[in-house]
């Protein structure tokens, strides 16, 4: 029998090339992801391993125990002198480390994210150059008024030797000349950030004192050992004020660290990959199912000649063994493709990951093979066992029958209890105020449930839905007729090739539709609850804006009113909240601000207002006292509420007045935004000059309009809609082989019949569009399916949203919905045109005579 | 027993081929199918075309019905030269002016009696011309089953469908390849009567290959073919004539 399994294969590998490519595509996902989970980990720990190749021991200062504040670092000279003395140093290289944001040549901030801009000092070693920066042009720094940056940052920013930078480590701008250009392999710098080099005294004067550094490494003499080093080390620092760490410890926390980082992106192609093997999983079945009907007098035939039925369904089991085994070594060598082209897609907007060379794990291997052959026998076994069912006696028939109907009652009653499961479980989130993981849990069960329903019940369901579809398909007169009946001749197969494209429909329309809400909920949230025209913050936590710069953005012309807010901590009743100090003459302005209750009129020391939920938490309403802290104040004070507002992102949990807040402030006196009404609400380009010039061009001030602050605000999910585009196209392509195959596969069986509608003159024009038409319709079923599904499903999950974000709505994504179902119907269409094209070359003569 | 002289008449005609040759592959396994035939067709006449198996007759009618491209010679439909058409020209003589018969029936198993009879109509985007349909079906004695699907009928039946089909466009021509060929006698006489009627009552032209004498008797004229070549000729034809000269052509025949 494994002679006509294989004789079967080679003699019709056409008719396998879906079935190699569905499980290819499975296969190439989930090798890829792990290849490339492997080599991006490898890369990482070989940056970080490269980063202390040659550091034997650092130390760093310690926090000593108690009070640490006024006392100075004992990381000094003296110290770096005493540490070159230790027996087996070779070399000792201090540095200062800090961080700095700089402006590019516009003016605007260059690549300014949090931990991706380091600044450290220039210190050069005994040949007057420092190892870890090669000079690429100019010179070091030299003095207080130069600094040099590495040559990507320069380009990005346009930046050139002898230009002014305007700068900011963490308070005031700077402005220093550009004198030198250096390289580095620092991974945060390459994947998206910036390097600024100072000279010593003016990095110490920065990050540390005047004479003191942030850290020393030490390099070890041939044979010395890192460990006994380290001990030796140890023995000349003063105790509790230093301490020493080997450069393979350091390595290894930093590839901890790196590998927890990368996780994320080795799960999101895993999530593809599992997609797709789940989607591609029915194309094979399809295959396989129509490869035995068939082959059903060949089967028939061997059944009568004396085949068990054991031998006939081993024999497809091993087909698809071969042709799994086949598709995975291809989808293995496709995923290696793809682990080397990631790293180049997942690099947008200037970061990209660390290079190396792909790894190759066992698991990987292992995976693919089990993943691609696992699949495809699997998928394979329900067809095996339906040829094994083969009467003997077909093998004298010569009509073919028409498919077997299958048992529709049980299919019904299997599908109507999925359905009512999964209905019901969505349904029950309706109680439910939160996204808890017991209901997310639930609302996922559900989910699953349904689709499960839905695919049952699609053979079920294609007859009715697909006369109703006929209405339109029939405006294409008896093409569109006779497109209609083909699609209906086999409900099962139709639904198992509209099913891939049904999974994506719902999983893309379900994510666009929650996430449309979201990104509505959100918007409208920041819009209705902000009455500025820009927003001006403060990109770290340590320093805010101070009032010379509230007084100046006041003063800027156009500026019509502003609100500098204070944010502190309120401690009430044991409990955390933020509270925001505002000037009380201008935040109905700035802030639109629903009151439940008493007037904001009434703010000022000793008397605050509540957000609804804060007061409703605490049992407090307008007029109540309470005693409370605020921020650094030793002992609780009372508090009146002149004010209950309606819950409002921008204004915290609490407001106060905004000269006591910032008193009590654990940074006193700094302000975290200044809200800035314009005059008639002026936005331009030419006012955002203006006020970036108040702030001094400060690049660790972010200055932002309306528009842009409620993007920033709602841009959390811009990651979601990736995974939706990218399930989109993972669902198109698959459902398009699927579309291919089934067409292909129902032509073959139609020769007779297209020949008889050639022979009596249908045109070849006519013949294809029937085609197309047929795929059209079964792209629309499955579509329609898919999208009643993913709706459904959207609304019961924005149901636990409900709890979770004040004013969550369901709203629809209408325009990416009709592109969704546009882009389905063009995949039908699209698809068909190979068989079409099959379909209109059939000669009617051979079609007729055919026998 | 006349045997007239082989036709090669000039006389106008419905349909008629002049000096058609077919030649099948090339070189060694070169196969002459038909060798420089010509034969008009009479309008409103029922010819059949007979002769032994492999003799060429299906492709005479497929080459004359524009299902298939000669290798030289002509091929007739009214004044229209099948030579020079195109595949969308052709397509649309076959729709129009030709009414086809298979042995196989050929109904699309997907649509009702009613829209198979209607089919070639459909696909021209026509309307039916209800008065002849009526007297078709009627004809044909479909009345009571235009809803039915081709599996619901017996072959007779179906094949009944597709008399009327090949009538539905008042085509001026209808081939029947072997229309009789997967019926029972009883089933097959019926059919053939219908040919014989189309003819008489409706005025039609037919022309059907076939292999059986029997069938042959319905016809107004037979016409033999031996190995590509035009043999003879026979009008009025009954079965026992036919047989008989079928006897001196093929002697295995017998």
């Amino acid at each position: 029998m494994l002679r006509t399994a294989l004789r079967n294969l080679l003699a019709h590998p056409a008719r396998q090339l879906m079935t190699v490519l569905a499980v290819c595509l499975g296969v190439a996902f989930v090798s890829g992801a792990l290849v490339f989970a492997d080599s991006t980990a490898a890369a990482h720990r070989a940056a970080a391993t490269k980063s202390y190749a040659d550091i034997a021991v650092t130390v760093t200062a310690k926090q000593p125990p108690g009070r640490p504040a006024d006392r100075r670092s004992v990381l000094d000279d003296a110290l770096v002198r005493k540490l070159a003395a230790v027996p087996g140093v070779a070399s000792v290289r201090p540095s200062v480390d800090g961080s700095a944001a700089l402006n590019a040549a516009d003016g605007t901030p260059l690549r300014v994210k949090p931990g991706a801009n380091p600044a450290t000092a220039y210190i050069p070693g005994k040949d007057g150059k420092d190892a870890r920066y090669p000079l690429a042009e100019g010179r070091a720094p030299a003095d207080a008024g130069e600094l040099a940056l590495d040559t990507g940052t320069a380009a990005v920013g346009h930046l050139h030797l002898g230009d002014p930078i305007t700068l900011a480590t963490d308070g005031p701008v700077l402005t220093k000349r550009l004198v030198g250009l250096v390289t580095t392999d620092d991974t945060r710098v390459t994947t998206g950030g910036t390097l600024t080099l100072f000279d010593r005294a003016t990095a110490q004067k920065l990050f540390a004192e005047p004479g003191t550094y942030t850290g020393i490494d030490l390099t070890a003499t041939p044979g010395t050992d890192e460990t006994t080093l380290a001990d030796r080390v140890t023995q000349v620092l003063p105790a509790d004020r230093a301490e020493a760490t080997t450069g393979t410890a350091q390595a290894e926390q930093q590839a901890v660290l790196v590998s927890t980082l990368t996780r994320g992106y080795a799960k999101l192609p895993l999530v593809f990959a599992g997609v797709s093997l789940f989607i591609g999983s029915f194309l094979i079945v399809n295959t396989f199912t129509m490869l035995v009907a068939r082959r059903g007098r060949e089967s028939a035939l061997l059944r009568a000649i004396g085949a068990t039925r054991r031998q006939v369904s081993r024999s497809i089991l091993l087909e698809a063994l071969a042709v799994g085994l086949v598709a995975s070594a291809a989808g293995f060598l496709l995923g290696l493709g793809l682990a080397a082209a990631l790293p180049t897609l997942l690099t947008t907007g200037g970061s990209s990951l660390p290079a190396g060379p792909l790894v190759i794990g066992a698991r990987s291997v292992l995976a693919a093979l089990a993943v691609g052959v696992g699949v495809t026998v699997l998928a394979a076994w329900l067809p095996a066992r339906r040829a094994a069912k083969v009467a003997p006696v077909e093998a004298m028939r010569t009509a073919a029958r028409p498919p077997a109907t299958g048992r529709p009652r049980l299919r019904a009653l299997t599908g109507t209890v999925l359905l009512a499961a999964g209905v019901g479980l969505l349904l029950s989130l309706a109680g439910a105020e939160d996204a808890s993981e017991e209901n997310l849990r639930t609302a996922m069960a559900g989910c699953a449930l349904l689709v499960a329903a839905l695919i049952v019940l699609a053979p079920l369901l294609a007859v009715p839905v697909l006369r109703l579809t006929g209405r339109l398909t029939g405006r294409f007169g008896i093409t569109g007729r006779l497109a209609q009946e083909n699609a209906l001749r086999d409900p099962r197969r139709t639904a198992a090739t509209a099913a891939t494209l049904m999974i994506s429909t719902a999983l893309v329309a379900g994510l666009a539709v929650i996430g449309h809400s979201t990104t509505e909920t959100l918007d409208r949230q920041a819009a209705s609850g902000l009455g500025a025209d820009y927003v001006i913050g403060s990109r770290t936590f340590s320093h805010g804006l101070d009032d010379a710069t509230v007084e100046r953005v006041t003063a800027t012309p156009g500026v019509d009113h502003t609100t500098a807010v204070s944010d502190t901590t309120f401690f009430l009743d044991g409990g955390v909240r933020t509270i925001a100090g505002v000037d009380p003459g201008t935040v109905d302005r700035t802030l639109k601000l629903g009151l439940v209750s008493g007037s904001l009129e009434h703010l000022g020391p000793g008397r605050i207002a509540l957000s609804r939920s804060t007061a409703h938490e605490n049992g407090l309403t307008t007029g109540d006292r309470v005693r409370a802290r605020i921020g650094r104040q030793q002992d609780p004070a009372p508090y009146t509420v002149v004010a209950v507002f309606e819950d409002n992102p921008l204004a915290q949990d609490v407001l106060g007045a905004r000269g006591e807040v910032a008193q009590h402030s654990f940074l006193p006196g700094s302000v975290q935004r200044i809200l800035v009404g314009t005059d008639g609400h002026t936005v331009s380009r030419a006012t955002e000059d203006r006020l970036r010039i108040a702030v001094g061009h400060s690049p660790l001030v972010t200055v932002q309009d309306r528009e842009a602050f409620i993007e920033e605000a709602a841009g959390v999910l811009a990651d979601l809609l990736k995974v939706v585009y990218g399930m989109l196209a993972l669902g198109t392509v698959i459902g398009a082989l699927g579309i291919i195959n089934t067409l292909a596969m129902s032509v073959a069986e139609r020769t007779r019949e297209i020949g008889a509608l050639r022979a009596i003159g249908m045109d070849r024009t006519a013949v294809r569009r029937m085609i197309r038409l047929e795929a059209v319709t079964v792209a629309g079923f499955g579509t329609l399916l898919g999208l009643a599904g993913g709706l459904f499903g959207a609304w019961r999950i924005g149901a636990l949203a409900n709890g979770a974000m004040d004013r969550y709505t369901f709203s629809l994504p209408w325009g990416t919905l009709l592109l969704l179902s546009l882009l389905s119907l063009t995949t039908g269409a699209l698809a068909a045109t190979l068989p079409a094209r099959r379909a209109a070359s059939l000669n009617p003569l051979e079609a007729v005579t055919e026998n | 027993m006349t045997v007239a002289p082989v036709a090669s008449s000039t006389a106008p005609g419905i349909a008629a081929t002049t000096d058609l040759t077919k030649v099948h592959g090339s070189g060694d396994t070169e196969v002459v199918a038909l060798d420089r035939v010509s034969i008009t067709f009479r309008e409103g006449e029922f010819t059949a075309i007979m002769g032994p198996s492999g003799c060429g007759k299906s492709t005479l009618m497929h080459c004359a019905a524009g299902l298939d491209a000669p290798t030289s010679g002509s091929v007739r439909i009214g004044t229209t030269e099948l030579s020079t058409l195109g595949d969308r020209s052709l397509t649309q003589l076959r729709r129009d002016r030709i009414g086809f018969i298979f042995q196989a029936f050929n109904l699309l198993p997907t649509l009702t009696a009613l829209e198979n009879i209607t089919l070639p109509l459909s696909i021209a985007g026509r309307r039916p011309d209800q008065e002849w349909l009526d007297r078709v079906v009627a004809m044909v004695g479909l009345t009571g089953r235009l809803g039915h699907r081709p599996a619901q009928l017996s072959g007779g039946q179906q094949q009944r469908v597709a008399v009327a089909r090949a009538l539905a466009s008042q085509p001026e021509i209808i081939f029947g390849d072997e229309p009789t060929g997967n019926l029972d006698s009883r089933a097959g006489a019926e059919v053939l009567g219908f040919l014989r009627d189309s003819v008489r009552e409706l005025g039609r032209t037919v022309v059907m290959v076939t292999h059986d004498p029997v069938a042959a008797g319905y016809a107004d004229r037979v016409v033999f073919l031996a190995d590509g070549r035009l043999v003879d000729e026979m009008t009025r034809p009954t079965p026992d004539r036919v047989l008989d000269l079928m006897k001196t052509l093929d002697p295995r025949a017998a």
